[in-house]
């Protein structure tokens, strides 16, 4: 039974989600676990192009990143200031 | 040798004498808080006599390096009576530096009620009566008076209406290239300028030559490769330039820690509507500018140009944390309403983010509605008018929590929280409670991973690594506000190790000194030591350095508390 993501996207990724005229934010349906990798590449997205998947309000990488139905996900690209990737934890997110 | 000037408002005598010997090798806020340490008695009223008011531009403010044209403000603050130093863009610290002044220092209270210009030129500095058409006049039009009379290039540092009202939210405006306002904000600089009657100090720098640089090719070659790591960082070369800090919006909502409502919150549902994309959108659809530099030299440009609906300019150097502070803190989701105040404030003259997170407790009094832009624009407008709310407004937070006996005010040492939840990004919430400026995140910001080790992953939800964390960004924070050198430089120095060599490098050749990266880590530890120093003989404890009881309180979406035990919390400054 696929089950639904809302899918928000900041920064240029908002502008790429405009280009293709989907909402911001999105519903994304979703059959059981993904790998943040799998999901960006379901939606057509390159890994290179996310530095922060946020999955319920918590910061990973994208191939650290494990999504399911119900979650609340976000993306990021590059360019959030540096303070707060450190401060956030996007250095090295976990 | 560089001038160091001294104005007495008593006498209206002024001192213009070389740069005494343990000023020489200071510079920025180094130099304004050392200063302060050691001839201001920390026990003086902020607003009498004994105070003294001092300006410094960095150590490489005025030559060709990316970024450097900041310039440091320091005194006692009345806003925290603890030591302040308060840093801005605008056109005046390049002009200070071009004709060799190390600093200016505003010394006495002149006996007579009347406000002067003090005018500093090639020849030496005058003080005149200030025209009478500027007095109450908001700071747009009284620069315009005031570059129509002492030329249209000269650099204005000037007092609003609130700093001639000496309200402890009163910042000190400077001029930009275009003739519009830069700020510094915090901790009521200008009630200082304003108590010595200064309501405009005019520069101008016509006869001066260039900074002198003792190794130009060094500088050159080192100033290439400190340009080269800001133009290709994804930050500082993309995401400023394009969205401006207001791009933390939807970031910091994301992560929980965007405080809404008085901090009850970290998350809202209409982030997106006041966000940086949303903000960059409109611009462009109304002509503005998604990007301006503060100063000459600029090439990040987080600045920009907000346009009304007719395509008017309206306001610049419009940031993430005004935005935040009014547009969730205090609910108005309307970014319009939001550029109208941030206007407001740089006319009157008071920090936007002090008044901002005011409007919010003004709201948690039920002075006005949440999320009421009609209400929060006609409060904003009290502070101008004089009235006692406007002045209340205009002293700040904890002034209105006391005014109506509430506990839910968000300060430290009397000075209002910033932007990001304390609950929910822990480091930053140990530098509101530590930093001897009372809650300031800028305190907290220079990243300089490859000297302080800073960077390894920490969970902003949990308190393992923060002490360490905090400290560090302090120190690193404390050095490059000595450099002249905007804040922002530090986005890109977290991850380029060699602009941060570039940048002491620069240093370097411009004084001809052999500073390693240790030497600039051991300058961010002196000036801290100095300022909690002159905090601890103003009568500061460990004590001071708490956050207000309600962040014990649970903060969604994370449902986490301020959960440091005062131990904890002293360790920060254990260095
Ligand atoms: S990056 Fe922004 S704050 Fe820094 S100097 Fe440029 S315009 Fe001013």
């Amino acid at each position: 039974m696929p089950a639904m993501i809302e899918l928000r996207a900041f920064m240029g990724l908002a502008d790429t989600f405009r280009e293709r005229n989907w909402d911001n934010p999105k519903t994304v349906a979703v059959t059981g676990e993904m790998t943040g990798e799998e999901f960006l590449a379901m939606l057509d997205l390159s890994p290179d192009a996310v530095e922060v998947f946020f999955v319920n309000g918590k910061a990973f990488t994208p191939d650290l990143a494990v999504v399911t139905g119900g979650d609340r996900v976000a993306l990021a690209p590059q360019g959030v200031p540096g303070p707060y990737r450190v401060l956030l934890g996007f250095k090295k997110m976990g | 040798m560089s001038k160091f000037i001294r104005v007495d408002m008593a006498s209206k005598a002024v001192k213009i004498e070389e740069c005494p010997e343990q000023y020489a090798g200071l510079a920025g806020r180094a130099l304004t808080s050392i200063f302060v340490a050691n001839e201001v008695k920390p026990t003086c009223h902020p607003l009498g006599k004994y105070n003294k008011l001092v300006f410094a531009p960095g150590f490489l403010t005025g030559t060709s390096a990316a970024n450097s044209g900041r310039l440091s403000c320091g005194a006692k603050s009345p806003l925290t009576g603890g030591i302040k130093e308060s840093n801005s863009g605008g056109t005046f610290a390049q002009k200070m530096s071009k004709m060799d002044i190390k600093a200016i220092v505003f010394e006495g209270i002149p006996e007579e009620d009347k406000f002067y210009v003090v005018k500093v030129t090639m020849d030496g500095v005058t003080i005149e009566e200030a025209p009478a058409a500027i007095i109450g006049m908001g700071n747009y039009e009284a620069i315009k008076v005031l570059q129509a009379q002492y030329g249209p290039k000269v650099g204005v540092g000037i007092v609003g209406p609130a700093g001639e009202m000496r309200l402890t939210a009163a910042n000190i405006s400077f001029a930009d290239p275009q003739s519009n306002i830069r700020s510094a904000g915090r901790g009521g600089l200008g009630a200082v300028m304003g108590s010595k009657k200064i309501k405009a100090v005019v520069i101008d720098d016509t006869g001066a030559g260039a900074v002198a640089i003792a190794n130009p090719e060094e500088f050159k070659a080192a100033s290439k490769r400190f340009t080269n790591a800001l133009t290709t960082h994804p930050v500082t070369g993309q995401g400023l330039p394009k969205y401006g800090t207001n791009i933390l919006v939807n970031i910091l909502n994301e992560a929980g820690g965007l405080p809404t409502k008085n901090f009850r919150s970290g998350r809202n549902e209409w982030a997106n509507n006041i966000g940086g994309e949303t903000m960059a959108a409109t611009i462009e659809a109304r002509k503005g500018k998604t990007t301006h530099g503060c100063h000459a030299g600029c090439i990040i440009r987080c600045s920009q140009q907000y346009n009304d609906k007719d395509e008017k300019y309206l306001t610049s150097g419009f940031e993430y944390e005004t935005i935040w502070a009014l547009g969730a803190n205090a609910c108005v989701d309307d970014l319009d309403a939001i550029a109208y105040a941030d206007r407001e404030f740089d006319d009157v003259g008071v920090d936007s983010i002090e008044v901002s997170v005011t409007v919010g407790v003004a709201m948690e009094a039920g002075i006005i509605p949440w999320g009421d832009a009609k209400a929060m624009l006609e409060l904003i407008q009290e502070i101008r008018k004089g009235t006692p709310l406007g002045r209340i407004v205009g002293s700040g937070a904890g002034a209105l929590g006391q005014m109506y006996g509430l506990t839910r005010v968000p300060v430290v040492k009397n000075q209002a929280i910033p932007a990001y939840d304390p609950r929910a990004v822990k480091g930053v919430g140990l530098t509101y409670a530590t930093t001897p400026m009372g809650a300031d995140h800028t305190a907290g910001y220079a990243v300089a991973t490859n000297i302080l080790k800073v960077g390894g992953f920490v969970d902003p939800l949990g308190k393992a690594g923060q002490v360490e964390l905090s400290r560090n960004l302090q120190i690193a924070t404390a050095a490059v506000d000595s450099t002249g050198m905007c804040l922002f430089i530090a986005f890109a120095i977290l991850d380029i190790a060699d602009g941060f060599n570039a940048l002491v490098e620069m240093i370097n050749a411009r004084y001809n000194l052999a500073l390693t990266g240790d030497d600039v880590v051991a300058l961010g530890k002196t000036i801290l030591k100095a300022e909690r120093g002159f905090n601890q003989q103003a009568g500061f404890t460990n004590a001071h350095d708490r956050l207000p009881e309600f962040f014990e309180e649970k903060c969604a979406p994370h449902d986490v508390t301020w959960d440091f035990t005062d131990a904890e919390i002293d360790e920060v400054f254990n260095f």
